[in-house]
């Protein structure tokens, strides 16, 4: 759905919320806790309106999801160390074929649970550009500079392929 | 082009995302270094596995609440409760639960609609359930041990008790049970396996909700409502003040079989 600013954007977010609600899970990991912070983006949208400039609707929704996410989440709890940053050339490779073949046959169930064992920064920055984001609105959305969005990408992505070695041994 | 250079733009490449310039350039660069083949077809074995990640759609209830809100959003003015109160919670702030009570009080054009969603809002909501709880990364909150187990465990935890005696059996093992939402409602969830197959037991309170009016089928002493949606079947059926939907990829014949058990007296 697409929106033309100074038009009502409450119902253009609403055609996000399927999206939304499947971040928000992969935030969360629990289903009540996942509704919770897409009711709050969304009261925090609502509020925030006049706020939308231009751009991607979508990566607004989710640049509040996540802040939202990050405010409720950590509140009151330290937040914890960031993920070590992975050198790429540290990076694990898949070291022959047979690997290569378990890689291909992981299922879902598989690549959402290494997903769960990244860092929020890697895990979203992966489900950023699986949402199809371009570079100029994941920097927005993680608060980072254009030009460090590959290797950030990149970075996180080694550290999934790392995490799925357990799982397709 | 060396690796460091290389590597950052595999996942891309993967992609198609790059331009021709670059394309050619990682190509090149591929040809002569085995290293980074390796990792160029783990980035398109990567693609492949996230591409076959499921998105959960948002619950209906929290659809509905939504709606609410972005409807207290553009009229203000019109003023009136739709639905019953939603839970607080302690991931809410203040502001959020302000803005949903604001929506709450949302007027109902529709206020001589019956309450609670139609027929087909419960078929949706049943599927919607199971598939939160097969996705979710803590699908049990109580290890089953039996039903002797299970159901004290939800004895505090709802202001109701579901009458489940089935304690599972090697055709149906029960796993476990958590809480859960069912429209407006909480519920106690139930999950059963039939070989490889989850299946989600809801119970929950049967009041306010507006049942499926098509044809039933009897199955042992109650009629139970069949349906089948996006490649789930659904049980739903009324005992006493208690609702139950029961739902699982399982065929229609297995699930019928479970749900006589589970109403066995």
């Amino acid at each position: 759905m697409s929106y033309t600013v100074g038009q009502p954007l409450g119902r253009a977010l609403l055609s996000h919320a399927d999206a939304a609600y499947a971040y928000a899970l992969r935030l969360t990991r629990r289903p009540s806790d996942a509704d919770d912070l897409v009711q709050e983006s969304f009261a925090r949208a609502l509020a925030g309106a006049a706020g939308f400039r231009d751009g991607s609707l979508k990566a607004w929704l989710f640049r509040i999801v996540r802040n939202t996410y990050i405010d409720l989440h950590h509140r009151g709890a330290p937040r914890p160390e960031a993920e070590p940053v992975d050198i790429i050339d540290d990076a694990p490779l898949f070291q022959d074929d047979l690997e290569l073949d378990r890689l291909r046959r992981v299922v879902a169930e598989d690549i959402e649970a290494a997903l769960r064992e990244l860092t929020e920064e890697s895990r979203s920055i992966i489900l950023f550009d699986l949402e199809g984001f371009t570079e100029t609105e994941v920097a927005g959305l993680m608060g980072c500079a254009v030009g460090t969005v590959k290797s950030r990408l990149a970075r996180a992505r080694a550290a999934l392929r790392g995490k799925l070695q357990d799982y397709v041994r | 082009m060396d690796c460091r250079d290389t590597r950052p733009l595999l996942a891309d490449h993967a992609a198609g995302k790059l331009d021709e310039v670059r394309t050619a350039a990682v190509e090149a660069h591929l040809q002569g270094c085995a290293d980074c083949q390796r990792l160029a077809a783990s980035e398109d074995a990567l693609n492949a596995a996230l591409a076959r990640l499921p998105r959960p759609p948002a619950p209906a209830r929290l659809t509905a609440r939504l709606e609410d809100m972005v409807a207290a959003a553009e009229k203000p003015e019109r003023v009136r409760a739709r639905r019953a109160p939603f839970r607080a919670s302690t991931w809410l702030t203040p502001f959020a639960s302000a803005c949903v009570a604001a929506a709450l009080v949302v007027v109902v054009t529709r206020a001589t609609t019956p309450a609670g969603p139609g027929p087909g809002a419960l078929v949706t909501e049943a599927v919607n359930d199971h598939l939160r709880v097969v996705t979710s990364t803590r699908p049990i909150e109580i290890e089953s041990g039996g039903i002797h187990q299970v159901k004290p465990w939800f004895t505090g935890r709802l202001e109701f008790a579901p009458r489940v005696t089935f304690s599972g059996d090697d055709d149906f093992p029960l796993q476990g049970g958590s809480i859960g939402y069912f429209v407006d409602r909480k519920a106690a969830v139930f999950q059963f396996k039939r070989r490889l197959h989850a299946i989600t037991l809801l119970v929950f309170p049967a009041s306010g909700l507006t049942w499926p009016s098509g044809p039933t089928k009897q199955v042992g002493r109650l009629a139970i409502s069949e349906n089948v949606s996006r490649g789930f079947s659904i049980l739903l059926w009324q005992d006493d003040s208690l609702g139950y939907a029961l739902v699982s990829d399982v065929n229609m014949h297995d699930l019928e079989t479970l749900a006589g058990k589970i109403n066995e007296p």
